[in-house]
């Protein structure tokens, strides 16, 4: 079971059906949401000014990261994160997207990203993250 | 005949004039003796004498004259002799040179005497025209019959006028029948002969064979033709570039005129520059430049004006033109005014752009569509999923959480299928692979299982030993699950259904059978709808008319084609074909 996992989607029902199969298989102890990317890459913020403090941070090792998203989308987000060199950061923070696109160029394009470990398609059962279970 | 009589009578002057006076002298003597012995004393001997000595000297005397005469008469007919002499050595001299002429010209010479009709030909007409000797007419008839029935009355006019003198000079252009019957052209040209009244009484005339020259003619009328007559603009200019970059313009044809409004004394002796103006091509008149100073040939498309200042597209050539020397000579333009191919391009650029630009717009909208109706169609899916572990103990809400399901499902796999179609559609160019068909098979009855086991169908399956195909292994699948599944959906109520699957290798083709014993559809009526878009054959609960339209996308995605052969109440038949390479 994992200590943390970090949510990022702006429609709030799937966030709910993330908590509540999460919930059900007992996948991770803690669920932290963000409505886009802005407001998950502020999380991270936090988190590395809090780092930089001298103070040790509990960070989620997995993100379900949703691609089409208002003000910053997944796409953007993933970009700006690596920017800011979070990945040496934290460095066992993984991502999984999980979106209801089609586009086959989208999930090459995920693929791309060293920190992007699966592209997963909408919604989440408690067969997916059975299977996650055996890799976290 | 008369040379030789003179000739004698120059040789017997001196002998005449010799027999004479001895006549004469006999006769005095004889004379003489009879006086002297007449036995008469009348006449006196000294008068005798005197009369004899006075006779003698007479006759010496006559005889002299007479010599004299003979003489004069004898140097009078040498002068005439040599003349005549002379002026048989100039004929002679003459039908000599005719004859050389006549040999050495390629001219056939023919000689008519008028009056008797008399027709006389040189070798010419032998080797010209190719008759036999014994062909060769000896009248003017013959001649008149070989001269082409257009030509004939034209020319016997001006030759009739001719013999009249009614004209000084006589030369004509006719056609001449060879001996093949093949007719040459010929240019003839006579001469009379008159006798002293002025009569006359022969016409000579040599006949030059000018067809080469005329067919030669005829052919360079052809090609002018081609210049005055099409419906380009034919521009030729000089090479002088001393004056422009471009040089002057030395001839343009009709169509130049129609194209541009300028009438050729408008623009010969100027350079083609007049033509262009603010709008035209600055890079193809450089790439114009450089082609005339090289010697090249040069295709340059350009806005162009009109005598009226109107701008026109031209397309044209600029292309060198050698002498026989092989020197550069003339330019030689071909010019076309393409302004409404230009705008139709234009036009047809515009509409491919509107296109695909609609068309990836369209693209766009179905992906978002498609993602929009995904985002909380697959809340709903999660939701149920949900759902399922709880204990619903109220009958009336689970039957409606059921009905719920089913439908959030049958959504879900539409939506699923219409999102495969967006994806085939828009992937001309999929991944391809080598693929083992009997794999495909056991993945296909894996998936389908529970209705094999549920309907137990009786499936025959004759693949070839090793059938490799390089194509899309999920299409494939795709393909052979939608088409199981409808033979299994569409089965027979009456009998077992029976499936028979079969591929084979023809040619350079692999062909995939797949043939049920089901319900069949009705082809008469439908045709053209089978593999369309929601159609729908029967009234099936789970039917949504997309299976057969994914099927032929896939086959099609992968450059294959699908037919199909049914019978209401016997079966249907699918035949795919994949080219194998």
């Amino acid at each position: 079971m994992l200590d943390k996992i970090f949510c990022v989607d702006d429609d709030p029902i799937t966030l709910m059906l993330c908590k509540k199969v999460i919930e059900r298989v007992e996948f991770a102890k803690e669920i932290i949401t963000a409505q886009d990317g802005e407001e998950a890459i502020k999380f991270f913020d936090d988190l590395a000014s809090s780092q930089n403090n001298g103070e040790v941070v509990s960070y989620p090792k997995l993100t379900f990261l949703d691609l089409n998203m208002p003000v910053m989308n997944g796409w953007e987000f993933l970009d700006v994160y690596l920017q800011k060199d979070y990945q040496t950061l934290f460095p066992e923070a993984k991502f999984i997207v999980l979106s209801s696109t089609i586009d086959p160029d989208d999930v090459n394009q995920s693929m791309k990203y060293p920190v992007v470990v699966d592209f997963m398609s909408k919604p989440i059962t408690k067969e997916m993250l059975e299977n996650l279970k055996t890799r976290f | 005949m008369k040379i030789y009589i003179f000739g004698v009578m120059k040789n017997s002057s001196n002998k005449i004039t010799l027999t004479y006076v001895l006549i004469l002298l006999f006769v005095t003597v004889i004379g003489h003796k009879v006086v002297s012995n007449l036995p008469s004393d009348t006449i006196s001997d000294t008068i005798l004498k005197y009369s004899y000595i006075k006779d003698l000297v007479l006759i010496l005397f006559s005889g002299l004259v007479f010599k004299y005469i003979l003489y004069r008469n004898d140097k009078r007919n040498e002068s005439i002799f040599e003349k005549l002499q002379e002026t048989n050595n100039e004929i002679l001299e003459s039908n000599e040179r005719y004859d050389i002429v006549a040999k050495a010209t390629s001219d056939t010479i023919w000689d008519w005497k008028i009056e008797e009709d008399s027709f006389t030909w040189n070798k010419g007409i032998e080797v010209v025209f190719g008759y036999k000797k014994e062909e060769v007419g000896k009248t003017s008839k013959w001649w008149f019959d070989r001269i082409h029935p257009e030509d004939s009355l034209k020319m016997s006019v001006k030759l009739y006028s001719f013999l009249e003198q009614k004209t000084e000079k006589w030369q004509d252009e006719y056609r001449f029948q060879c001996a093949d019957g093949s007719y040459k052209y010929v240019f003839d040209r006579g001469f009379l002969v008159k006798d002293k009244d002025g009569k006359p009484i022969r016409m000579i005339g040599a006949i030059q064979d000018v067809t080469k020259q005329k067919e030669e003619e005829q052919r360079l009328r052809l090609l002018e033709t081609v210049i005055t007559q099409t419906k380009d603009a034919v521009v030729i200019t000089d090479i002088d570039t001393s004056e422009n970059v471009i040089p002057n313009i030395i001839f343009v044809n009709s169509a130049f005129t129609d194209m541009t409004g300028y009438l050729p004394e408008e623009v010969i002796g100027k350079s083609p520059v007049m033509f262009s103006g603010p709008k035209s091509d600055i890079l193809e008149f450089d790439k114009l430049k450089t082609a005339i100073q090289e010697y090249r040939e040069c295709f340059v498309e350009t806005i162009s004006y009109k005598k009226n200042k109107e701008e026109f597209w031209v397309n044209f050539s600029m292309i060198p033109v050698t002498n026989k020397d092989g020197e550069h000579s003339h330019w030689i333009s071909i010019q076309r005014d393409v302004t409404e191919e230009k705008e139709r391009d234009k036009e047809r650029e515009q509409l491919i752009r509107e296109l695909t630009q609609n068309n990836k717009d369209l693209k766009q909208f179905s992906y978002i569509t498609s993602h929009n109706l995904r985002a909380p169609l697959s809340n709903l899916t999660g939701l149920l999923n949900l759902v399922d572990d709880m204990t619903i103990t109220d009958p009336e809400l689970k039957e409606i959480i059921s009905g719920f399901s089913k439908s959030t499902h049958l959504l879900n796999e539409t939506i699923n299928d219409l999102v495969k179609v967006v994806i085939i559609k828009d992937n001309p160019s999929i991944e391809k692979e080598k693929v083992l068909i009997k794999e495909i098979f056991e993945n296909v009855f894996n998936q389908l299982s529970f209705l094999i086991g549920l309907h137990k169908p009786i499936l025959k399956i004759d693949l070839e030993e090793i059938t490799i195909l390089n194509i899309n292994k999920s299409y494939l699948e795709s393909i052979f699950l939608n088409l199981l599944t409808n033979s299994i959906k569409y089965r027979s109520e009456n009998r077992q259904l029976r499936v028979n699957i079969s591929s084979k290798v023809v040619d350079d083709n692999l062909v995939l059978t797949f043939k049920d014993n089901g319900i069949g559809i009705d082809l008469q009526r439908n045709k053209d709808k089978i593999f369309g878009l929601y159609q729908r054959f029967h009234n099936h609960p789970d039917s949504k008319g997309l299976g057969l339209y994914l099927v032929k996308s896939q086959v099609e995605a992968m450059g294959g084609t699908i037919t199909v052969e049914s019978e209401i109440g016997k079966g249907t038949t699918f035949t795919i074909i994949f080219k194998n390479n």
